[in-house]
């Protein structure tokens, strides 16, 4: 176990770092994207542009800029050029808003992508697995703007049952919250149960022709107790694989749906940085994308040596 | 035998649906078990015997499947049985084993906890604890050494001898009153499916178990049935004692299996061959698999000595026996022969010139020298290509023939291993098992190569099947010339083909020197075991090697 949390570690280092440097370069060859030009704004003079490239270091080597960004992203002291705001602070304030999001949603998912993918592979074939098969289709080719205009248009403006957009804290009024997030949560969900319940029907019916099901059912075990005991646990490896890519990739952008639903998180404010072609958020929030991406996977492994004792004893077996 | 049947089935016939019509797997079988007998339905694949054995539990019901007939035990009617009256008869009153033990428990729960599911599954009263002590109990009684301790270990951790004795501990776990064991040492090594007879052979005797014995080989049969059904195409040809079915066959159907069996203590007609050079010396050859570990970087913590040290010569024309369990290193030193695995150390000559070191592009124009056929008929032709692309391919990639030629070629070749050249466009999935590896042979022909190398060629194949092929290899070694080294686990085969036989155990040869000498009058103690553990399809033998074996 040492051993494993050491190599992941290792290894996040060595992605975060390959990730920032990337980012950083592709953002200084981007044509348009000198800084102190936009600084400056419309009546940029050479003195004012020499001023604000020495004020702000952008007269230093390209490696010297890359390693005081760094430095400041991790101790919490870079401002971003647009606003002149602390990026860290901005993104800690994005943070309720964007995992209520992603959690509440990935809980919707899950939960419903499981449920439909076992329905459809034990009726494989039948009008049930038919009508789902259709759904998840569906959901899988609703684009999620097109579905989530489509939910403000019917369900806030006209008929007014939803608010429209907005992000209130929990802990200002647990129901006001709900009623924000049920809209996201429901668009963002329906795109990923559709994916799931297919990952996970084709999974199932690999494992249901596997001899240790008929093992299962030659010794008397009841049909509910054969799937849930011996096929779903075997089917789930990739829906975790899934899943921990899905979900650390959504943390670090949810862009378009925070965007519809105007939730003012991490991915709106990625979004707004994009635009603004302000670095050092841009920065700050690959790097923190990026980490949940690497702490996901790491968390996926752990979940297959869970699952899979082949993987956890592998080195005592002969 | 005047006791009623256990079980009664009459008229059977179980036929099922599929995207080519309706096949019919079962066409009519009746068959009665008495107590406490060994009854062995015998046939080849194909031959329904599977299906028969499955239906009784109701294992092959499924929308696609119709079945009809009656199958009664002790009154009650399993084919029309509810799903539910059936959970109650599977595992508590017919316990059932199956193939192949790596893959006939479920990888992520322990074995103890498998069996002990068993238990509770039927007597609902049962605790966890006193199940596990069952299972402990049970383990034990089959044999499994330290079984308190093993009874916590997931089924990776076990042997496949040791998972087929767990396999039985479980379908044994509520004392049922019939046993249905389906190909129970097919998968396994010789020495572990001698083990496991004498266990079945044991539980029989000892607690009187009624037992089901679906097996296509007839040495299996001949160590423990008392009568035997001989089953082909959905029908049973012949029924009788064993004595009756091995000594006195009435049908052709069963006299056609009993000749293609091949024995081992059966001396092949003496071949007389010139003696001539080596086309193959591989002298102290090793190839280690390292085991690696660390923590950012890998370093060796160990190795697998794959193969270890071997020395052997192939002459030219002659075939040499390789024979090995699994885990031998037999498949490993062939690959590393051919180069297609890089030596760890030691040399590969090939008429006198050194193979080891050489370049990709040295050993090229070598390749087609060497060609390989391999072990199974349906893993090894890809499924996308048609039969002339496949049996072609090694001509067109060293430019050895193109277009309207190709096509010649290739459909001679076809003839020559019994096909014929219409089948140039199909496609792999048409073809049976044997006809599939007479293709692997006419690729491994095509460039006239002078030595083939057989990795297991007739393992997959049914009996009949494989005398055909064997006769096959030898005709077209008569034929080109060709020099064999011919690979594979079942000793009775490498002494029907083979000049000479080396005999490999735990990455080394043990020992090695002609046919005839080494299956006679072998001198290594390993040898011995292989030999002693080869079921021989003939009743009377089986009982005076047990009788001096002191097993029955």
């Amino acid at each position: 176990m040492g051993r494993f949390v050491i190599r992941r570690l290792g290894g996040m280092v060595a992605v975060l770092f390959a990730v920032s440097v990337l980012t950083f370069l592709i953002f200084n060859v981007v044509p348009g994207s000198d800084p102190a030009q936009r600084m400056a704004g419309k009546n940029a003079n050479p003195r004012l542009i020499a001023s604000i490239n020495e004020e702000w270091g952008f007269n230093d080597s390209l490696p010297q800029q890359y390693l005081t960004m760094m430095k400041k992203i991790f101790s919490g002291d870079v401002i971003s050029y647009e606003g002149r705001e602390n990026v860290d602070e901005r993104i800690v304030e994005g943070i309720p808003a964007t995992f209520s999001l992603c959690i509440g949603a990935a809980v919707i998912w899950m939960f419903f992508g499981i449920l439909f993918g076992y329905l459809s592979a034990v009726r494989a074939g039948g009008l049930l697995d038919r009508v789902l098969t259709i759904v998840a289709v569906a959901g899988i080719s609703m684009p999620i703007f097109l579905l989530g205009a489509i939910f403000l248009s019917y369900l806030t403006y006209k008929t007014e049952i939803f608010p429209s957009g907005g992000y209130v804290e929990f802990g200002e009024s647990p129901l006001e919250w709900l009623e924000h997030l049920i809209l996201p949560w429901t668009t963002l969900a329906i795109l990923y149960i559709g994916f799931y319940s297919r990952v996970l029907r084709s999974s199932m019916l690999d494992v249901m022709n596997e001899d240790y099901v008929r093992t299962a059912r030659a010794k008397g075990l009841g049909e509910r107790r054969v799937m849930s005991r011996h096929v779903m646990r075997n089917s789930l490896i990739p829906i975790i694989t899934l899943f921990g890519l899905d979900f650390g990739a959504l943390i670090g952008g949810a862009i378009l749906i925070e965007g519809i639903f105007s939730l003012n998180g991490i991915g709106q404010y990625a979004y707004e940085s994009l635009k603004n072609f302000d670095l050092p958020p841009v920065m700050a929030i690959v790097m923190f994308g990026a980490f949940f991406v690497v702490l996901f996977n790491a968390l996926v492994d752990i979940a297959y040596a869970w699952l899979d004792p082949r993987i956890r004893l592998g080195t005592e077996a002969r | 035998m005047s006791a009623a049947p256990l079980l009664t089935m009459s008229d059977l016939r179980v036929s099922f649906n599929t995207q080519s019509g309706r096949v019919q797997a079962v066409d009519g079988v009746s068959l009665e078990l008495m107590p406490g007998e060994v009854l062995a339905i015998v046939g080849e694949s194909g031959s329904g015997k599977s299906v028969t054995a499955q239906t009784i539990l109701g294992l092959t019901r499924s929308p696609n499947a119709e079945i009809t007939g009656s199958a009664q035990l002790g009154g009650q009617e399993l084919l029309s049985a509810s799903e539910r009256e059936l959970q109650a008869v599977r595992g508590a009153r017919i316990g059932m084993v199956f193939q192949d033990p790596m893959t006939s428990f479920n990888p992520v729960y322990k074995i103890g906890w498998q069996i002990a599911e068993a238990i509770r599954a039927h007597s609902g009263g049962t605790g966890k604890s006193e199940a596990r002590e069952r299972a402990v109990e049970l383990l034990d009684s089959v044999g499994i050494p330290k079984a308190a301790q093993r009874v916590d270990d997931y089924p990776h951790q076990f042997s496949g001898g040791m998972r087929q004795r767990a396999m039985i501990a479980m379908a044994l776990a509520l004392k049922p009153e019939i046993l249905i064991a389906d190909e129970p040492t097919t998968a396994l090594d010789v020495t572990v499916q001698a083990q496991i007879l004498a266990l079945l052979e044991q539980l029989n005797r000892e607690r009187n178990l009624a037992t089901i014995l679906i097996t296509h080989d007839l040495g299996v049969v001949a160590e423990i049935a008392d009568r035997v059904l001989v089953m082909h195409n959905g029908v049973i040809v012949e029924r009788g004692e064993l004595d009756q079915i091995f000594y006195s066959p009435a049908d052709p159907y069963t006299r056609k299996l009993l000749d293609a069996v091949v024995r081992i203590d059966s001396a092949p007609p003496l071949r007389t061959r010139r003696v001539s050079e080596p086309l193959l010396e591989v002298t102290d050859l090793v190839k280690h698999f390292p085991v690696k570990r660390g923590l950012l970087i890998d370093r060796e913590v160990d190795r697998v000595r794959a193969v270890d040290g071997v020395s052997l010569s192939v002459r030219q024309g002659e075939t040499l026996g390789l024979v090995g369990e699994s885990g031998s290193g037999k498949s490993t030193l062939s690959r590393t022969i051919l180069q297609l695995l890089s030596p760890s150390a030691g040399s590969v000559r090939f008429e006198g010139r050194e193979l080891v070191g050489l370049s990709r592009r040295q050993m090229r124009p070598l390749r087609r020298q060497m060609q390989m056929v391999f072990q199974d008929p349906f893993a090894s032709l890809n499924p996308r290509k048609r039969i002339g692309q496949i049996v072609g391919e090694p001509l067109r990639l060293q430019g050895e023939a193109r277009g309207g030629e190709l096509r010649r070629e290739v459909q001679g070749l076809l003839e020559r291993v019994g096909l014929s050249a219409e089948h140039y466009d199909r496609f792999p999935h048409e073809f049976s098992g044997g006809q599939r590896q007479r293709i692997g042979i006419a690729r491994a022909l095509a460039l006239r190569p002078k030595l083939i190398i057989a990795d297991e060629p007739v393992s997959a194949l049914d009996v009949s099947i494989r005398a055909q092929i064997l006769d096959l290899l030898s005709e077209l070694q008569a034929e080109f010339g060709l020099t064999y080294l011919f690979v594979a686990h079942d000793i009775g085969v490498v002494r029907h083909v083979s000049d000479r036989i080396a005999v490999m155990h735990e990455g080394k040869i043990v020992e090695q020197g002609p046919a005839d000498q080494v299956c006679e009058r072998p001198q290594d103690a390993y040898t011995k075991t292989l030999l002693a553990a080869v079921p021989i399809p003939d009743p009377r033998e089986a009982r005076a090697r047990q009788q001096a074996l002191g097993t029955a």
